[in-house]
C-alpha cells in the first residue's frame, strides 16, 4: 500500500495529481508535513521575536542569540538528567536565568554599542556568542543531548503530530502571547514601544530608556532561553547549534520584517512551512536552499519584509 | 549622550555571575580525564615524554602529533592514551629490539595545517627514528602528504576517509576500517532474513556519503532493492517528509549515513509517524552510549555501526581495557584502542623488518598479516586495511551487544 502514487525513481514528479483516490491520501500526507513545519516554526519564533525586540529597540543585532538559546536548552537537559525534571517546568528555571543573563550582559556590555554604527555592535555581540559557546563546550562538552521526555505522537484521525513538536508549539504560542500581551498592554511595555519608537522623545518623555533596554535585552534572552528548552525535547544538539540557529533566525526576521514582534512570528512560520513543503515536493537537502532563495525573493519584492516599516 | 565611564565591576559580576550558573549546571558525570595527564602545553612544545633513565642503549624515538587541545580534544586524549600505555607495555617487556621506546608528542590543536607542519618538524629537526598517525581524517590527509614526501611510513591510527589510501600514496596505512564497510552487517542481517525493500538516508558529507555508497553495493549484490534514496544537509531539523516517502516506498529496511544527532532524529520522527521498518541501522550514532541517554526506550533494537568494543575478544583485549580502567579510571573506546593497536602494530612492523629503515618498515607494514589490540590487520596494495570487520552493534535491554560478524557477536540479533 503506497501513500504517494509514484515510483521512487521519479522524484521530481510528485503524483500529487494523480488521481482522485491518490489525491486524498496525498492530501493527508501533504497537511501532515505541512504540519510538522509549522510546528517546529513556533518555536524558532520564540528566537526571532527576542531578536526582533532588541534590533526595534535597540539597532542592535545580536549574534549570540543562538547561544543564549543553547545555554536555555542545557539548562533544561541538566535539570532533566539529574533530577527528572519535567521540560515544560523547567521553563521556570531557564526564562528568570536566562532573563538575568540577559540583563547583566545588557548592564555590562551591550548598552556601550547601543547608538554606535552596526559593526560595533556585530563585533560585540559575535564575542558574546564565542564566550558563552566555548563556555557551553567547556562545561557541557561537546557531546549531542536530548530530553525524551514526550515520545510518540498525537493521532487525529490518518494525522500523526510529533508530541513533542505539538507540546513545544503550544507552549511556544502561549509564551509569544504572553509577551505580546505584556508589550501592547502594561505600562512598561508602552515604554517599550516608545523607546523603540524614538529613544530620545520617549526619554524626553520620562522613560527610563536605559531601564526598558536592561528589561528588551533580558526579555529577548528569556524568549531564547524557552526556545532552547522547548529546542531539545525536540532535537539532538550540543553546544554549538547557536551558529546554525542564528543563520535561520536571520533569515526569518529578515523575511517576517527586522524589528517587528508579529513579523518574527509570521516569518517562522513562513519559514517552517516552506522548509516542509520543498522537502516534501523536492528533497531535505534543497529544504535549506528554499529558506535562502526565499530569503532572496523577499528582499527583490519587498525588502522590508512581510511586516516590516516600509521607511528607514 | 553622555556615557557612564566603563566600570569594572559590571564586568567582573557579569563573568563571575555566568561562570557561577555554568559550573552550576555542568553534568556532574561527565568522563573523567586521566589524573595523570600534563597539561597540555602550546603547539611546538613537547607534552609528554617516557624516557627511560640510564639507558644503555640508544632509545627507539617515535614522534606524532596528536589534537590534544581543539575540536578533537577529547578523543585525540583517548588516542594519545592508547600510545602511552603501549609504551610502557612494550618498554615494560624490554622494548623493541632491545630499544626502549621513547615519545616525542606534539599537540597541532586539531589544526590539519599544524599538523602538516608538525610531522615536519619530526622528521626534519627532530630526526625521530619512526612516526605515528595524528588524530582524525581531517589532520591524517595533509599530514600524510607531508610523511609521504619525505618517505616516512604513517600508520593512520585515528581515520577512516577513503580519500588517503585514494591518492596513489605508498606510506600511509590503515587500521580503521574503511566507511564503505560500516553497514556491511546490517545488509548482510537483511538479506539473511528476506527482507528487500531499502530505503537510504543520509547526510551529504563526505564520510556518510562513502559508508551508504559501499553499503548500497553490498545491497545489491544481495539482490536487496533500494526503494528511496535521500541526501540531507547537516544541520537538518525535519525529516518527516523523507521519511514519509520512505514509508510510501514499502521500505523494510532504513539504513542511514549518520554522525550522530541526525540518527536520534530518524528514529524519533520514524516512531511518531509509525514508520516501523524491520530494521533500522546507522552508521554513527547508536554505537555511542549518549545514544541510549537520549532517547530512552526508542533506542530498543537499533543498530549501529563501532570500530572497535571493549567487550570484543582478541589477543590482549582485556588487559588492554583492565589497564585503561586502572590508568585513566573510565572505559576505553575505540579511539583509545586505535592508538594502542597502532603502536603494537609499529613493534611488529620494527621486528619484520630487523631496524628502523623507513624502506624496510614500510615493506614490512604493506605486508604483515596480524592481529592487535584493535584487531586483525592486512592491507591491500593502496594500503587501505582490508582484514578488520566493522562491527554491528544492537541495542538490547538498554544496553549495546554486539551482533555481527557472527564469529565475533555477543547475542544473537532480534528483529521486531
Amino acid at each position: 500500500m503506497s501513500l504517494i502514487r509514484k515510483s521512487p525513481a521519479s522524484k521530481e514528479k510528485p503524483g500529487f495529481f494523480t488521481g482522485a483516490s491518490a489525491m486524498s491520501l496525498d492530501h493527508v500526507l501533504l497537511i501532515q508535513i505541512v504540519l510538522s513545519g509549522l510546528l517546529l516554526g513556533a518555536v524558532y519564533a520564540l528566537l526571532a521575536a527576542g531578536l526582533n525586540l532588541i534590533f526595534g529597540v535597540m539597532q542592535v543585532i545580536n549574534v549570540s542569540h543562538g547561544d543564549l538559546m543553547m545555554l536555555g536548552a542545557f539548562i533544561t537537559f541538566t535539570l532533566y538528567a539529574q533530577f527528572g525534571l519535567n521540560p515544560l517546568l523547567s521553563l521556570l528555571v531557564s526564562v528568570p536565568i536566562l532573563f538575568a543573563i540577559g540583563w547583566l550582559l545588557q548592564w555590562a556590555v551591550v548598552h556601550r554599542v547601543v547608538g554606535q554604527p552596526p559593526l560595533m555592535s556585530l563585533l560585540m555581540t559575535w564575542g558574546l556568542a564565542l564566550s558563552i559557546r566555548n563556555a557551553g563546550l567547556y562545561f557541557f562538552t561537546a557531546n549531542y543531548r536530548s530530553v525524551s521526555a514526550f515520545r510518540g505522537a498525537f493521532e487525529l484521525g490518518p494525522i500523526a503530530l510529533s508530541r513533542s513538536r505539538t507540546i513545544a508549539f503550544i507552549a511556544a504560542l502561549v509564551i509569544t502571547a504572553l509577551v505580546w500581551f505584556f508589550l501592547q498592554r502594561t505600562t512598561f511595555g508602552k515604554a517599550v514601544r516608545a523607546t523603540a519608537q524614538s529613544s530620545e522623545v520617549a526619554q524626553i518623555c520620562g522613560i527610563d530608556v536605559a531601564r526598558v533596554r536592561l528589561v528588551t535585552f533580558g526579555l529577548a534572552a528569556a524568549l531564547a532561553g524557552a526556545a532552547g528548552s522547548l529546542l531539545i525535547t525536540t532535537l539532538t544538539i550540543n553546544p554549538s547549534i547557536g551558529g546554525p540557529v542564528i543563520l535561520r533566525a536571520f533569515a526569518i526576521i529578515v523575511i517576517g520584517g527586522m524589528g517587528s514582534f508579529g513579523g518574527a512570528l509570521l516569518g517562522a512560520l513562513i519559514v517552517g512551512v516552506t522548509e516542509a513543503l520543498s522537502a516534501f515536493f523536492f528533497t531535505t537537502q534543497l529544504a535549506e536552499a528554499a529558506i535562502y532563495l526565499l530569503l532572496i525573493l523577499v528582499l527583490l519584492i519587498r525588502p522590508s519584509g512581510f511586516f516590516g516599516a516600509a521607511e528607514e | 549622550m553622555p556615557r557612564k565611564l566603563f566600570h569594572p565591576l559590571q564586568v567582573v559580576l557579569s563573568w563571575l555571575f555566568l561562570a557561577v550558573f555554568l559550573i552550576g549546571c555542568s553534568p556532574a558525570a561527565s568522563t573523567p580525564d586521566s589524573p595523570a595527564e600534563q597539561p597540555a602545553e602550546a603547539a611546538g612544545q613537547p607534552v609528554a615524554t617516557d624516557v627511560p633513565a640510564a639507558a644503555p642503549v640508544q632509545p627507539i624515538r617515535v614522534g606524532a602529533s596528536i589534537s590534544l587541545t581543539g575540536r578533537y580534544e577529547r578523543t585525540g586524549a583517548e588516542m594519545n592514551h592508547g600510545y602511552e600505555l603501549c609504551a610502557d607495555k612494550l618498554n615494560a617487556e624490554g622494548g623493541i629490539l632491545g630499544r626502549p621506546l621513547e615519545y616525542i608528542i606534539y599537540d597541532d590543536q586539531s589544526d590539519p595545517e599544524t599538523g602538516a607542519r608538525l610531522y615536519e618538524k619530526l622528521i626534519s629537526e627532530d630526526n625521530v627514528d619512526v612516526i605515528l598517525g595524528p588524530y582524525s581524517s581531517p589532520v591524517t590527509i595533509p599530514a600524510s602528504a607531508v610523511t609521504e614526501r619525505l618517505r616516512y611510513p604513517m600508520i593512520a591510527s585515528g581515520a577512516s576517509a577513503s580519500d588517503i589510501w585514494s591518492r596513489g600514496f605508498d606510506y600511509v596505512f590503515g587500521i580503521y576500517t574503511g566507511a564503505p564497510f560500516y553497514l556491511e552487517g546490517a545488509v548482510d542481517i537483511a538479506a539473511r532474513e528476506g527482507l528487500t525493500k531499502v530505503a537510504v538516508l543520509t547526510e551529504d558529507g563526505a564520510f556518510a556519503i562513502d559508508a551508504v555508497r559501499g553499503a548500497m553495493e553490498f545491497a545489491e549484490e544481495a539482490g536487496l532493492e533500494i526503494v528511496h534514496y535521500e541526501e540531507y544537509g547537516r544541520d537538518v531539523t525535519d525529516l518527516s517528509a523523507a521519511i514519509s516517502k520512505a514509508r510510501a516506498a514499502g521500505a523494510e529496511v532504513l539504513l542511514g549515513g549518520t554522525y550522530g544527532p541526525d540518527a536520534e532524529l530518524i528514529v524519533r520522527q520514524s516512531v511518531e509517524l509509525g514508520f516501523t521498518p524491520r530494521i533500522f541501522a546507522f552508521t554513527v550514532g547508536p554505537a555511542l552510549p549518549d545514544f541510549g541517554e537520549n532517547m530512552g526506550q526508542d533506542a530498543e533494537l537499533i543498530f549501529g555501526a563501532t570500530q572497535w568494543e571493549p567487550t570484543i575478544q582478541g589477543p590482549g583485549v582485556e588487559e588492554f581495557v583492565q589497564a585503561y580502567w586502572d590508568r585513566y579510571g573510565y572505559e576505553p573506546g575505540y579511539h583509545a584502542a586505535g592508538g594502542f593497536g597502532a603502536c603494537e602494530l609499529l613493534k611488529y612492523a620494527i621486528e619484520e623488518a630487523g631496524s628502523v629503515d623507513q624502506e624496510k618498515i614500510r615493506d614490512a607494514l604493506a605486508s604483515l598479516d596480524t592481529v592487535t589490540v584493535y584487531g586483525a590487520y592486512r592491507v591491500d596494495e593502496t594500503g587501505a586495511q582490508v582484514a578488520k570487520p566493522s562491527y554491528l552493534i544492537q541495542w538490547q535491554n538498554g544496553k549495546r551487544v554486539i551482533v555481527w560478524p557472527f564469529d565475533a557477536a555477543e547475542a544473537d540479533y532480534i528483529l521486531p
